[in-house]
């Protein structure tokens, strides 16, 4: 057994040597000491290990070593990219960079779009007050280096805020080209209060790649907010989304991921103002080399709000899903109603699902509940299907995308969920 | 239609325990048979050996459906070639929504029949006429398969699945538990509806009240396995006065 | 809101609670303390100590080498942070480690040579060392069922009772001193063999200064005559309790065990760390049922038992089982977590918790089913009831190993809140490494039904009859599998934990 002052030392060192020869990007005052004070904390917390409880069920050597493993980007044949039938803005992002050709018109009525890389160099930006900001508070109490060091390097990013009800989506469109491209991505996202905004994400983004949302939900905002980790399998990828909801703020955060070798999602939520709503879900299906990680934290900090987690995991030949999901509701947030369900359906038997649902509750007048179940296809359901005459194949899909329904039931919009569903039977299907 | 021979089977995973003992029955089309027996007797394990359930193993004797091989068949398989079975406990299936369940169910026979598959508005067209003989609202062909069903309403769903599949054979495995006398009368109006020349009928009970809706026209008593007494209707009437215990004695003298 | 299902409210058993609890004065009822001259051993923790201890305890060389052994490791060791406790620091040099009333000083022949000043504490506490006596609770039940009892009194047992109809099944109940004397080689073969030396910090620690403790052996097909019971006393201030039992159960045989423990009210806290280690073999079942009834700390927070203990059962054979019961109500901070090492096939664990934290309490206590074995079963059923300022977090940890094929887990993991000072927490690992396994987890926090209370109040009740009741209710599925002997003690002792616990 290592001490434990001794690993603090050794995560700080290995923070130390993996910040020697970096220096932080150029910038205007405000993005210089957001920057400086992100990296201060890198140092202070170290880099993460698996020795950490927080990395207990995933080893984030990967995503912190300092060369890239290259990733050959996996042909998705003739399968089409996600959302291309929406109205919406599309903001390309090649490798993490932000590419204008291939981008349309950032406009968008009501909203104001502009690029980390464009408004880090002004001296003043509304993006200060969330920039750094939310992902500062995100470590307490669990701490979280990779999303300092995001906010400390990243010169690529959105920064969007909306006033009013956006007439169209915004879609954020990744696309890779290098093998062993390294991506910081940092997005931030304002909603003033009574505005409204779907955002769509789609796409491999990079070999590896780190990104961070922040999020700040004024009063009665409501943010959609759809993201499909694209079919890339070699890929490593960590993400972070951080949002602060002020009161009957709506935030529904729904991601969709098929294959990747290592993903690690956090979602950091803090229901900040009374009667606020915070829906986040996951459907993940995995085959072979993949790690799938949901790490979600969601802090009930005032009276009555409503969470919800839903996540399900399919899960094959030596998949491995981990879900970490945890309520916390302060003293002051009575009449809280906090849900949350993870579940895997183990197709193989040398796959595995490593759970840690946590609630911990400070307020006595809630209602909150969790569940967690892992475990093959029911067989009396699949009996059931055969004996209608449903060929085995044909079975086993249809109770897959039954176990997924429950997560993808979140989607509000009712096109755009069939589109997820329609995609996962396709991986299914080329897959099986 | 369905001849049955000399069947034995066991529980796969424990050989001692043998259900089936030698079990023989042919039923001719058109024709309803009835099999009574008292718990314990193998009805229904009768019912999931034929359809081809996982967990027993037949170890002797066989079974055909005109003619061909059913066990040798997956359970798709025998369902395509026609042979049906009311569950007794239908299975709920949260995620698939009913419609989509019968359509997919439908069509994947079609296809194995070599039928072209429906089109969506030619498969809601019938299911609506079929669902309102049944009274199945709207409601309840959304909503998940069997999910918050009440007892009746699932049985109610097994018949119009059967009214939709059109199967040769079809086997009702204690359809009338659960119902009360109006739900068990409008499912066996169902039933009754779909009989013709072609399609036979298993009808598997350990009451006689279900038979006084579907007249069968041979009834058997089963026990420890196989057939004991096989008569007419009024043998379960005889039933339905006496009990089991003096054609068990009977059968054992 | 539906109106309330009465017959749940008038369910016999809850009757017999309201009584319980109106029949029985305030506060913990064992806070008393015996005056009694006592040996002590030097205060403080080092290798003399426990080479002390080993000598007064007339041990042979392997096992004060293991001692000593376990006392190396433990210096090398930390403290566990990970639960959700705040444990001030422990100066392990300001306890004493070993305690013996002076009027043991040679060893009794029975029960009738000891003490009576000692006898008497047990009588009082309720627990019965003569032989004709059953337990308090079961007069007048119909057939009164023999308890076996072995007393044990700071570092030392006191000794124990139907030694001779116990013998005569060829069941072993002793005091683990006894043990390591009259059979050797089996403690030398079990001790340790489920809880190493080195498992934990504060196992690491009992290992190297255990005093005391019993010890169990159930020959192959025997079913224990009946149920055996040890009772824990820490009387002496400012001194440690550190006993170690060891239960085997050999092939096919069948035992239940009960523990009880208290303490007098300090003003200082004191340490209990101990360790339980429970073989069981092919067919063999084991049930263990703890009602744990320490001094817990004034209303304000001051004074009660930190207790640290290590509870593991080895399913070690095909078809084990065994069975955790456990009523928490004392203890200023509880960290327990009694387990199973599900290895044998078809070998099967249980876990029943009953953990109760009011004033400044703090629990930290769960279970841990590890399925190595094909086609195992587990099941959790945990109750968490806070009030007052207390923390209470149920952590467990359900592993399905990639060869514990269909194996199944259920757990039912539900908190109830009194008062908004308070904090109910829930912290499972679930881990799940092969697919035919099936895990299914749920875990609940709510508040005392409002409805429910104001049903019992409008009855008549007043509120801390009422909360008692609902919360006996609530921990129903627990209460029911404990043996009668404990059943009762158990459902007062909800009432008593939670009083001031409203208003």
């Amino acid at each position: 057994m290592i001490p434990r002052a001794k690993l603090v030392q050794q995560k700080r060192d290995a923070a130390v040597t993996w910040l020697d020869g970096r220096a932080l990007p150029e910038g205007g005052v405000w993005a210089t000491k957001a920057r400086k004070a992100a990296e201060d904390r890198l140092r202070d917390m170290g880099m993460p290990s698996k020795r950490d409880e927080y990395w207990r069920y995933t080893d984030p050597r990967r995503l912190t070593e300092s060369t890239v493993q290259p990733a050959v980007l996996h042909d998705t044949g003739d399968a089409l990219p996600l959302f291309d039938r929406v109205d919406r803005v599309k903001l390309v992002f090649v490798d993490g960079v932000f590419d204008a050709e291939a981008s349309d018109a950032p406009e968008l009525a009501g909203a104001e779009i502009s690029q980390l890389r464009d408004a880090a160099r002004s001296d003043l930006h509304w993006a200060r007050d969330i920039y750094g900001v939310l992902e500062a508070r995100g470590q307490t109490p669990i701490s979280r280096p990779l999303a300092s060091l995001n906010t400390a390097f990243a010169t690529n990013g959105v920064l969007i805020r909306v006033a009013g009800k956006a007439p169209r989506p915004l879609a954020l469109i990744y696309r890779r080209s290098q093998d062993t491209a390294d991506a910081l991505m940092h997005h931030v996202i304002r909603l003033d209060a009574g505005a409204e905004l779907t955002l769509l994400e789609d796409g491999p983004v990079a070999a590896r790649y780190n990104q961070v949302t922040e999020i700040d939900l004024g009063e009665g905002a409501v943010l959609n907010h759809i993201r499909a980790q694209g079919r890339d399998h070699e890929r490593v990828g960590a993400t972070h989304l951080f949002a602060r909801l002020g009161a009957k703020a709506q935030l529904k955060s729904f991601t969709l991921s098929a294959n990747g070798a290592l993903t690690r999602n956090e979602a950091v939520i803090w229901l900040d103002g009374s009667d606020g709503t915070a829906h986040i879900a996951g459907a993940c299906v995995g085959d072979g080399a993949f790690h799938h990680d949901d790490t979600v934290f969601v802090n009930h900090a005032a009276p009555r709000c409503e969470s919800r987690q839903v996540y399900k995991k399919v899960l094959r030949h030596g998949a491995v899903g981990v879900f970490q999901g945890k309520i916390l509701v302060d003293q002051i947030a009575q009449l809280t109603d906090g849900y949350q369900i993870s579940q895997s359906l183990l197709l193989n038997e040398d796959a595995q699902f490593l759970a840690k649902p946590e609630l911990e509750i400070y307020a006595d007048d809630v209602k909150c509940s969790h569940g967690s179940t892992s475990g093959e296809i029911d067989a009396n359901q699949f009996f059931y299907l055969r004996a209608r005459g449903v060929p085995e194949a044909q079975a086993r899909m249809l109770l897959v995308l039954a176990f997924l329904a429950e997560a993808l039931d979140e989607i509000d919009d009712h096109a755009l969920a069939a589109e997820l569903r329609d995609h996962l039977e396709a991986w299914l299907n080329r897959r099986t | 239609m369905l001849n049955i021979n000399n069947l034995h089977a066991e529980l796969e995973e424990d050989s001692e325990v043998k259900i089936l003992k030698g079990f023989s029955l042919t039923i001719n089309p058109g024709e309803v048979h009835a099999i009574m027996g008292p718990n314990g007797s193998g009805k229904s394990t009768l019912s999931y050996v034929l359809s081809g359930r996982d967990g027993y193993a037949v170890t002797e004797g066989g079974a055909t459906l005109e003619g061909v091989d059913l066990l040798e068949m997956e359970p798709e398989e025998r369902a395509a070639s026609g042979l049906f079975l009311a569950f007794q406990y239908p299975v709920e299936i949260p995620g698939v929504g009913n419609m989509t369940f019968l359509r997919t169910a439908v069509n994947a026979q079609r296809k194995a029949r070599g039928e072209a598959e429906l089109s969506a508005g030619e498969f809601l067209k019938v299911v609506r006429a079929k669902a309102n003989e049944l009274q199945i609202d709207a409601d309840m062909l959304k909503r998940p398969v069997n999910v918050g069903f009440s007892g009746g309403e699932k049985k109610r769903n097994e018949i119009l699945q059967m009214a939709m599949l059109e199967p040769k054979m079809c086997i009702l495995d204690e359809t009338d538990s659960g119902l009360d006398v109006d739900a068990m009368k409008l499912v066996s109006d169902g039933v009754n509806a779909l009989r013709d020349a072609g399609r036979s009928f298993l009808v598997i009970t350990h009451y006689q009240r279900l038979l006084n809706h579907i007249k069968p026209d041979f009834v058997h008593i089963m026990s420890d396995g196989r057939i004991i007494k096989s008569g007419g209707p009024e043998l379960a009437l005889e039933v339905e006065e006496n009990g089991y215990t003096d054609l068990l004695a009977e059968a054992a003298a | 809101m539906v109106a309330l299902d009465e017959t749940q409210l008038r369910d016999g058993v809850d009757r017999e609670t309201v009584e319980t609890v109106q029949s029985m004065a305030g506060t913990y009822k064992h806070g008393w303390e015996t005056e009694i001259e006592m040996e002590f051993a030097p205060k403080g923790l080092n290798e003399d100590i426990v080479r002390l201890i080993s000598k007064k305890n007339n041990e042979p060389e392997w096992l004060l080498e293991w001692r000593l052994d376990a006392y190396r490791r433990w210096l090398t060791m930390e403290s566990p942070d990970w639960a959700m406790l705040k444990i001030p620091e422990i100066d392990y040099q300001e306890q004493y480690y070993y305690a013996k009333p002076k009027s043991m000083e040679e060893k009794p022949k029975s029960l009738d040579d000891v003490d009576p000043k000692l006898l008497e504490t047990y009588a009082k506490l309720g627990i019965p060392l003569k032989e004709q006596m059953v337990l308090a609770g079961v007069e007048g039940a119909d057939e009164p069922r023999k308890v076996a009892v072995d007393a044990v009194f700071d570092s030392v047992s006191l000794g124990t009772t139907f030694k001779k109809e116990l013998a005569a099944a060829g069941v072993i109940f002793c005091s683990i001193s006894e043990a390591v004397q009259d059979h050797p080689e089996l403690v030398k073969k079990y001790l340790g063999s489920v809880v190493p030396q080195n498992d934990n910090y504060f196992a690491a620690l009992n290992s190297a200064v255990f005093s005391d403790g019993s010890f169990v052996y159930i020959p192959a097909g025997v079913r224990c005559p009946m149920e055996l019971s040890t009772y824990f006393r820490i009387n002496a201030e400012n001194t440690g309790q550190f006993e170690r039992t060891l239960i085997v159960a050999e092939k096919g045989s069948h035992v239940s065990y009960l523990e009880g423990c208290t303490a007098p009210k300090r003003d200082t806290t004191q340490l209990h760390a101990a360790v339980v280690e429970i073989v069981v073999l092919e067919d063999a079942e084991v049930k263990y049922s703890t009602v744990q009834n320490w001094f817990p700390g004034d209303e304000n927070g001051k004074g009660g038992i930190y207790n640290f203990v290590t509870k593991r059962a080895d399913c070690r054979e095909a078809r084990a089982k065994v069975m955790w019961t456990q009523v928490e109500t004392g203890s200023a901070i509880t960290w327990k977590y009694p387990s199973c090492i599900l290895r044998g096939d078809d070998s099967q664990g249980e876990f029943y918790s009953i953990a109760i934290a009011n004033n400044w309490q703090q629990a930290d206590t769960g279970t841990k089913m590890v399925h190595l074995g094909k086609n195992t079963r587990s099941r959790i059923v945990s109750k968490g009831i806070s009030a007052g300022h207390a923390q209470n977090t149920y952590r467990g940890l359900v592993s399905m190993h990639p060869k514990a094929t269909s194996s199944r887990n259920y757990t039912q993991c539900d908190s109830l809140l009194i008062g908004d000072k308070c904090g109910a927490h829930t912290v499972p690992y679930i881990e799940v490494r092969n697919a035919s396994s099936r895990v299914e987890h749920e875990a609940t926090t709510s508040k005392v039904d409002d409805d429910q209370l104001f049903y019992c109040r409008q009855r008549g009740m007043d509120e801390e009859e009422a909360v008692a009741l609902v919360v006996n209710g609530f921990c129903r599925e627990v209460l029911q599998e404990l043996p009668m002997e404990f059943a009762m003690e158990a459902q007062a002792l909800v009432a008593i934990s939670l009083e001031g616990s409203v208003g």
